[in-house]
Parts: structure tokens; C-alpha cells; sequence
């Protein structure tokens, strides 16, 4: 018997081949447009964190107890290179790298403006987080004087390569210094914290400059997939303060919220219509269709495998929308993945945010499963109302009226 | 077969009664009879009909197919009733536009379970018996009136219901179709002893049936 409703229902699909083909149209591109706009959403984020984990804080990064209270010299990590070579042996870490700040004065003849420098290992930076891909203006290296400045400061101290800066701190023994730098080079990390006051320089130069042995640092970051390295680190170095890359940027899961609703929000918006359009075509298709319901129903065939029918129908042109839509989608999220959405003229607006001028999307399975269960939701309770048209008509009257 | 006892029906305009449709009906019609429900347009001819064949209800009185009593029946029951016990032709032939000729012949025995080869064998037989055995793999809205209507015909006949129920079935077709139709409705009847009832004012159809009802304002006048 349900090879008949099958039939039926294909055959209706195909016969009235204008609005179905109508329907699938109208998923299709309503789901791939939610598909990239979801990508998006994540990709700003993800690309935000990104840059801030290769950056800075790594997904895990470790502070004396007191550092990020005092932010002072004193209070670094004396057995950092120790703690580094054993973490690099721990299966879970991916990168290891330490940094010496100091937070102090970059100055030039006619600027100046509070800085913090970070003393670096290229070699290490570049397998912890890719610091070349930052480079903005000039060259990537790190000579006896040289510097690399974050692209803000660079503006605010108004130099450019070649030009000198000063910088001046309080050195270990308290006394304050100052070193002499050249601009090597500008770099815009997307992280608006370093790239307003960074000085990058090389980490041996400056422990020398600030007279800390070179086993000392006041930060270890970590790169790592695993979930439960921060707890075995914690319990490992209960005299460190060892944080996760939210705990440190904790506007971070802001904006992951943030995004979550605009994201919740336009898949609501966007099935909503989704929903109201499939409604109108098949509540128009139904109505177009009420005679033959009524014959059916005449000569015997119950409501509920005219329902069945009309589910199956539904359940066609929803599932046929979506592969197409799961398709055009995950072309289009592979093109914004690869090759980004440029919205340069807006780069100044975006960065200020943290967010790079092209935005690159993401790509997650669970787009593609929260929209299958939407769309099919949608296509099902998209017949209801014309259901019930079927369920309440006069089968003797809807069949009175001639061919 | 069928007896229906004081059957009354009104026709409402709200809450008020407005039509008398059907005027204590009492009627009996035997197993493999062929007979008419004759009378002018309006006299209640088809509101009997719909009632005999649960797609209408009644406001009193009883109808009885065998010794059930229909009337009562739920929405559901009602359906399942008229799909298992009768076949009905429409004056509109009533055909399902997306199906072709074979797959409106054997929709009823395919929503009955019947077997595949069994539906395949008894569509062709009656296709031939109609002379639209060529016409099988064809749309409804391909074919002429005439042939419309023996389709609708063989759906009725093809699950060998109780009764066949004919509303006006020979309204839109000429007199050559109209006697071709009745000559196949009566060899039907004979062949497979199906019992049919008509609903008719039409000339053809009263030369071939075996016993007319007479109906005028909602009642019967002579059976």
C-alpha cells in the first residue's frame, strides 16, 4: 500500500515539476547562504583566536604566581628553560615558547608612548605560532638592535623602517634603562593588546639588557589539542600559574557567545522564511490539488495516507533542498576558506576589533547537521496548516466541481 | 444488500433547516441487482446516493450494508468501509490526474494490498473488456470523455466491491458512449455479479437497468 503513497508522492513532485522545483530552489540557496554565514561568524572568531594563541598565550600559557599582578621582572619564571625541555618531552604539547616582557617607554625624538617589549626566539616563534605571517612592513629579523613594532604603535610613534626608537625600563636590580633600537620591521598580530604597544626584539638581547640569566622568562606558552593538559600542568607546577587560553582572554568566549546568538539568530531568521515559503508553495500547491485529495479520500483512501503522502512529498523536496544547499554551501565555505571575504574598505573599523581585514570561514559538520534537522523540521511543519485544509474539507463538495 | 429505514436528511442554513432532502426513505436493494435512482434534477437523487455510500451523513433513520449499520459509522470507518465494500463512477470521471490509466485502475486493489500479478492481471483483463488496453500507460487528461469514464469504471469494478455506486455517470459522454458504457456497466453486472445502482434522469441508462426508484422532493415515489 505504501508504494502507492510513495508514488504518488514522487510523481506529484515531479509532475508539478515549476513549484518543486521552486521549493529546492529556496532551500538550496537560503541553506547555502546560512552555511556561509555561519562559516563566517565562526571564521571571524576562530581566525581572532588564532592570532591571539600564535601571538601570545598559546592554549596554554604559564606565569610566576605573581607576574600578572605585578607585571614586574622580578616576579619571572628563574627555571623556564627547565620547565620547557620537560614540556616538550609531554606527548600533548605541540610548541613550546618562552617570552621576557617588561612593560616601559618607546620613545622617538617627537613620541613616545607606554610599551611592553617582548624579548623572542624567531626560531622558536616561528614553530609556535608562525610569526612571519604577521609581518606587515620590512623584514622579519631580529639583529643586536633591531626591533620588530606592532603595527599601532608604529603609528602612534609615527616611524617606519629604518627609523630609531628608545626604550627604556626598570631593569632587575631596579635601576631604570634604556636601549636603543632600529625598526626592522612592522607587524599586526590582529591581537589589539600587542600590536598597540609591542616591540618585539630577541630574548637573548634583552635578558641581557634587563640582566636576568638566560634560563629566565615571564611567560611558557603552549600549543596543544588536549583537554586535560591544563589540569596535569596544573597539578605538575602548583607554584605556577597556569591558565587556558579563555582564562587569559576571557573576551574571547564574549565574543564566542556573542557570535553563538548572531549565528542562532539568523538560523532562526533564515528558517523562519524558509519555513513560511515552503508553507505558502505547498498550502497553494494543496489547495490546487484539494479535488484530487477529495476523490482519494471518496473512493476510499483514508487521511492518514494522504497525510503520509504529503509528508513524503515534504519530506522529498526538503531533502532534495538540502543536498543541493548542503552542496552549494560547502562550495561556497570552502571558497570564503580558502580565498576569504575582502572587506578591506572596512579595515580599520574590523581591526579595531582585532578582526583582519579578510575574513576567513570555517567549515563544521555540525552546520550541516543542525541545518538538516531545521530544514526537514521546516518542510514538516510547513504542511500542517494544509493538512488540516484536507482533514476538514467536504469530500462531497470538493469533488462536485467538474474536470 | 442494502435497507435503509426512515432515512431523513436536511440541508442547513446555520442553526434553520432548510432543505428536506431526504423524506423517510425506506428502500432494500438485493445483492446483484441493477437498478436506478430515477427522478427530476434536485429531487434527491445524489444526496441518496452519497448517503448509501457513507460519503454523506443522515439525520435519522438507519442504513444498513448487510447487517451493519453504516450511518453511525466514525470518518474513518466510513472510508475504510467505502474502500473495501464499494466502487463509485462520478459524472466527472474522478480519475487522479498524475497516475496513468493502469495505475488509476488498480489504485483501489493497491490500497486493498491486493498482490502485485494479481492487480497487474485482473487491470489487463478489464482494460481489454473496456478496449483501453491500449491506452494503459496514458495520462487521464490524454483521453477523451468516453474513455475517461470506462477507466473510472474499472477502478470501481476491479476490487469486486459489493455495490458499484453511479452518479450521473453517462452526463458528459454522447449516446454513443453512453451505450457502449451501459453495455459494459450490464455485462459487468451479469459477468461479475456485481450489484450497481444508479443515479440518473438519463434515457440510456433507464432502457438498460432492471428496476427504476422513482425520487421526487426527497422522496420515493414508486420502486
Amino acid at each position: 500500500m505504501y508504494k502507492i503513497i510513495l508514488k504518488l508522492a514522487f510523481k506529484n513532485a515531479f509532475l508539478r515539476l515549476a513549484r518543486t522545483i521552486l521549493v529546492i530552489v529556496m532551500i538550496a540557496v537560503s541553506m547555502s547562504m546560512m552555511l556561509s554565514i555561519q562559516g563566517l561568524y565562526d571564521g571571524m572568531t576562530f581566525s581572532m583566536a588564532d592570532k591571539i594563541k600564535r601571538s601570545d598565550c598559546g592554549d596554554i600559557s604559564l606565569y610566576s604566581k605573581n607576574y600578572r599582578i605585578t607585571r614586574a621582572i622580578k616576579d619571572d619564571i628563574s627555571d623556564a628553560t627547565a620547565i620547557q625541555k620537560e614540556l616538550l618531552k609531554n606527548g600533548d604539547v605541540d610548541a613550546v615558547v618562552l617570552r621576557l616582557k617588561a612593560e616601559g617607554l618607546s620613545s622617538t625624538a617627537r613620541k613616545s608612548a607606554f610599551s611592553v617589549i617582548v624579548g623572542i626566539d624567531l626560531n622558536e616563534e616561528e614553530k609556535f605560532g608562525q610569526f612571519s605571517r604577521f609581518l606587515k612592513q620590512g623584514e622579519i629579523r631580529l639583529g643586536k638592535r633591531d626591533v620588530l613594532l606592532g603595527s599601532e604603535l608604529a603609528k602612534k610613534l609615527k616611524v617606519k623602517i629604518g627609523s630609531k626608537v628608545i626604550f627604556s625600563t626598570q631593569d632587575s636590580t631596579g635601576e631604570i634603562n634604556g636601549i636603543s633600537l632600529r625598526v626592522r620591521g612592522i607587524v599586526e598580530t590582529n591581537n589589539i593588546l600587542l600590536d598597540k604597544s609591542a616591540l618585539f626584539v630577541d630574548k637573548t638581547r634583552l635578558q641581557k639588557f634587563l640582566g636576568v640569566s638566560k634560563e629566565e622568562a615571564t611567560q611558557i606558552a603552549i600549543r596543544t589539542n588536549s583537554q586535560t593538559l591544563l589540569k596535569q600542568l596544573q597539578a605538575r607546577y602548583p607554584h605556577l600559574d597556569v591558565k587556558s587560553f579563555l582564562e587569559l582572554y576571557p573576551i574571547i568566549q564574549q565574543m564566542q557567545d556573542l557570535m553563538f546568538i548572531f549565528n542562532s539568530l539568523s538560523f532562526l531568521i533564515v528558517m523562519l522564511v524558509v519555513f513560511i515559503g515552503i508553507m505558502g508553495v505547498m498550502y497553494v500547491s494543496i489547495l490546487d490539488r484539494i479535488r484530487e485529495f477529495g476523490i482519494m479520500r471518496s473512493i476510499g483512501m483514508g487521511y492518514s495516507l494522504i497525510r503520509s503522502q504529503i509528508f513524503l512529498e515534504a519530506f522529498f523536496v526538503g531533502f532534495v533542498g538540502y543536498i543541493i544547499g548542503a552542496f552549494l554551501g560547502f562550495f561556497a565555505l570552502k571558497y570564503l576558506q580558502n580565498y576569504g571575504l575582502d572587506l578591506s574598505e572596512f579595515a580599520d573599523g574590523l581591526a579595531s576589533f582585532g578582526y583582519s581585514s579578510t575574513l576567513y570561514a570555517t567549515i563544521k559538520f555540525s552546520y550541516f547537521s543542525s541545518t538538516f534537522i531545521a530544514i526537514m523540521a521546516a518542510s514538516f511543519l510547513s504542511v500542517l496548516l494544509p493538512l488540516r485544509k484536507i482533514k476538514n474539507m467536504n469530500t462531497i463538495e470538493v469533488t462536485k466541481a467538474n474536470i | 444488500m442494502i435497507r435503509l429505514q426512515n432515512v431523513n436528511k436536511y440541508y442547513y442554513r446555520g442553526e434553520e433547516r432548510e432543505v428536506h432532502a431526504l423524506k423517510e426513505i425506506n428502500l432494500e436493494i438485493k445483492k446483484g441487482e441493477f437498478s436506478l435512482l430515477s427522478g427530476p434534477s434536485g429531487c434527491g437523487k445524489t444526496t441518496l446516493l452519497n448517503a448509501i455510500g457513507a460519503l454523506d451523513s443522515i439525520d435519522s433513520g438507519e442504513i444498513y450494508l448487510d447487517d451493519m449499520e453504516i450511518s453511525s459509522l466514525s470518518e474513518d470507518a466510513r472510508t475504510r468501509l467505502r474502500l473495501n465494500e464499494m466502487g463509485f463512477v462520478f459524472q466527472a470521471y474522478n480519475l487522479i490526474p498524475v497516475l496513468n490509466v493502469e495505475e488509476n485502475i488498480g489504485f483501489i486493489m493497491k490500497l486493498r494490498g491486493f498482490d502485485e500479478d494479481v492487480i497487474k492481471a485482473r487491470v489487463q483483463e478489464l482494460a481489454s473488456l473496456l478496449e483501453i488496453d491500449t491506452k494503459l500507460s496514458s495520462l487521464p487528461s490524454t483521453l477523451s470523455g468516453g474513455q475517461q469514464q470506462r477507466v473510472a469504471v474499472a477502478r470501481a469494478v476491479a476490487p469486486k466491491p459489493k455495490i458499484i455506486l453511479a452518479d450521473e455517470p453517462t452526463a458528459n459522454l454522447d449516446s454513443k458512449n453512453s451505450k457502449t458504457l451501459m453495455d459494459m456497466m450490464r455485462s459487468l453486472n451479469e459477468k461479475e455479479g456485481i450489484s450497481v445502482l444508479f443515479a440518473s434522469h438519463d434515457e440510456y441508462v433507464m432502457r438498460y437497468v432492471r428496476r427504476i426508484i422513482e425520487m421526487n422532493d426527497g422522496a420515493i415515489v414508486a420502486k
